[in-house]
């Protein structure tokens, strides 16, 4: 079977999906757009009546806050299914018709959507960090473009694990979308400097729900040489495979689980 | 006039206890952003020139957590986009058809679903929450109480200003969900309004910190009455005079906003395409 072919079959239809709803989709990028805008603004109008947040001035903040939407907004595109997963697609048994089909269910759950609105913040995310890494003047060498790259991927990677960690749970009790919430949510966190936080948190957010790693670190490490790059962009790489794993086992483990809620 | 809605005012009470269990998840998911916004303004007035007991924009660093704890719970117990989605759905299997015959008025049967929806809300979380938070918030010295007729004046202006959010917010919920007549979906609407209702509102930051000409534009939008003005009456931030104009505001504005619902929802209602049913 060829996964790829049949990756854009879906994608195709997925498509066709959403154009049945042309006015809504763009209302709904639209209003992406306009959300990130007006955090953004936020961030701007409170930078306005104090000199520096704990050392970062607007330019570093809006670099911080476009790179955290890059990884976001490719999970956000490719794996947005797994809310429903999580919400309501177990209680509901509609995932019933997915486990008669010769293809794993997380392809076809993953497969399901390519949400568009993941556009809007991708094109949100870059056109601050060209706009703000212009403004700091950034030097880009290639271990600077090599850990943002690596970063985006194998940070929206993460957080894709992360879901399907946290939604795997769904299998054992109907509903796990609270759960994911939470652990999504965290990623807000990643769109103010880490230092603002208490120290548990930093620790919490750097190894356990790691947003940090992937966002605030490369930030702070190409705005202050904290890290070195290569050694981060392993890193990185190193905890997508291993959440990769764990994520996997427990999902598999989950998925026994599963019984029709039959309705 | 009111018992011909009691029934709705009943079904909204009940649909939302039988789902107090999501109430309480779903404020458990809302206080990781609390917490989050809460370092955030620790980190702000640390980072400020004054060091931490500087006033910002009219704020100092006990009143802006206030006022973000505070603006938090209230829009968790009043902002429910429940009309919205029942539009929607009553657009796709078609019963919105029997609404053109029922001898009720729709946008009277949302509003009471949406009151009764708001009082289990408020005995289930508003109450309680409220008591903790100003309990804690007195007794670490983040809420100076002047007096006690202060105190009862300000909590009744509060009730009445908070009830024009409701009435605000609903009617909001209304009209876009007669949009959906035209976009045949509501997600985009919902979050479009939703986005655009926190940022105006002052649910990410007080108007106050808005620059110049658009501070003053925001003061007189409707949107300020949905979340920051209920809020800066209840933290003794808005003196009689100021409350009573905020809440005159808000009354003007839920009368326009209704005249213009009805307006949207007679013309939209000759346009509308039911999907089966």
């Amino acid at each position: 079977m060829n996964y790829f072919k049949l990756y854009f079959v879906y994608l195709k239809r997925s498509f066709i999906t959403r154009l049945e709803y042309k006015k809504d989709t763009i209302i709904s990028i639209l209003s992406f757009i306009f959300g990130n805008a007006s955090a953004i603004l936020s961030i701007y109008f409170i930078l306005n009546s104090i000199p520096s947040l704990k050392g970062w001035n607007m330019y570093q903040l809006g670099f911080l806050y476009g790179f955290s939407m890059m990884p976001v907004s490719l999970d956000h595109l490719f794996a947005d299914d797994l809310w429903n997963v999580a919400y309501n697609k177990v209680k509901s048994g509609e995932l019933d018709r997915m486990f008669l089909r010769p293809v794993p269910v997380l392809f076809q759950v993953i497969a399901e959507t390519f949400q568009l609105e993941g556009l809007g913040e991708l094109i949100v995310g870059i056109i601050m960090i060209s706009l703000c890494g212009g403004h700091i003047g950034i030097n880009w060498t290639f271990p600077i473009i090599l850990l943002l790259i690596v970063a985006t991927i194998f940070g929206a990677l993460i957080i894709t694990e992360l879901k399907i960690l946290t939604s795997s749970f769904a299998f054992i009790f109907k509903k796990s979308g609270p759960l994911v919430q939470m652990v999504y949510n965290c990623v807000s966190f990643t769109n103010y400097p880490l230092k603002i936080f208490p120290k548990v948190v930093q620790v919490i957010l750097t190894f356990i729900i790691p947003f940090a790693l992937f966002i605030s670190l490369p930030i702070e490490s190409i705005l202050f040489d904290t890290y070195s790059p290569y050694m981060l962009s392993g890193i990185i790489i190193l905890f997508a495979l291993v959440f990769g794993v764990i994520s996997l086992l427990v999902w598999k483990a989950c998925i026994n689980h599963y019984e029709s809620s039959g309705s | 006039m009111f018992k011909r809605y009691r029934p709705f005012f009943k079904a909204g009470m009940m649909d939302m206890l039988a789902y107090k269990f999501n109430l309480y998840t779903w404020l458990l998911v809302s206080s990781l952003q609390v917490a989050c916004l809460v370092f955030l303004w620790l980190g702000v007035y640390q980072s400020s020139l004054e060091g931490i007991n500087s006033i910002i924009n009219g704020f100092n660093y006990k009143e802006m957590l206030v006022y973000i704890v505070f603006i938090n719970i209230f829009n968790f117990v009043t902002l429910d986009e429940n009309t919205l989605w029942t539009i929607d759905i009553e657009v796709h299997d078609g019963t919105i058809a029997m609404s053109f015959v029922k001898p009720i008025s729709y946008r009277l049967r949302m509003l009471f679903t949406t009151f009764g929806a708001f009082a289990t809300r408020v005995l289930v979380i508003g109450i309680p929450l409220f008591i903790i938070s100003y309990g804690i918030f007195y007794g670490i010295g983040f809420i100076v109480i002047k007096s006690a007729l202060d105190l009862i004046l300000h909590l009744i202006l509060f009730i009445i200003s908070q009830m024009c959010s409701l009435i605000l917010y609903d009617t909001f919920s209304y009209i876009f969900g007669i949009l959906c007549f035209y976009t045949t979906s509501s997600f985009g609407l919902n979050q479009l309004m939703n986005v655009v209702l926190k940022f105006f509102s002052g649910s990410l930051i007080p108007i106050s910190f808005f620059p110049g000409i658009m501070k003053d534009i925001c003061y007189y939008l409707p949107f300020a009455g949905i979340s920051q003005n209920p809020i800066l009456i209840l933290i003794n931030k808005a003196s009689y005079i100021e409350s009573l104009k905020y809440i005159g505001l808000s009354l003007i504005w839920i009368i326009l906003l209704n005249l213009i619902a009805k307006l949207l929802f007679y013309t939209a209602s000759k346009k509308v395409t039911v999907q089966g049913g």
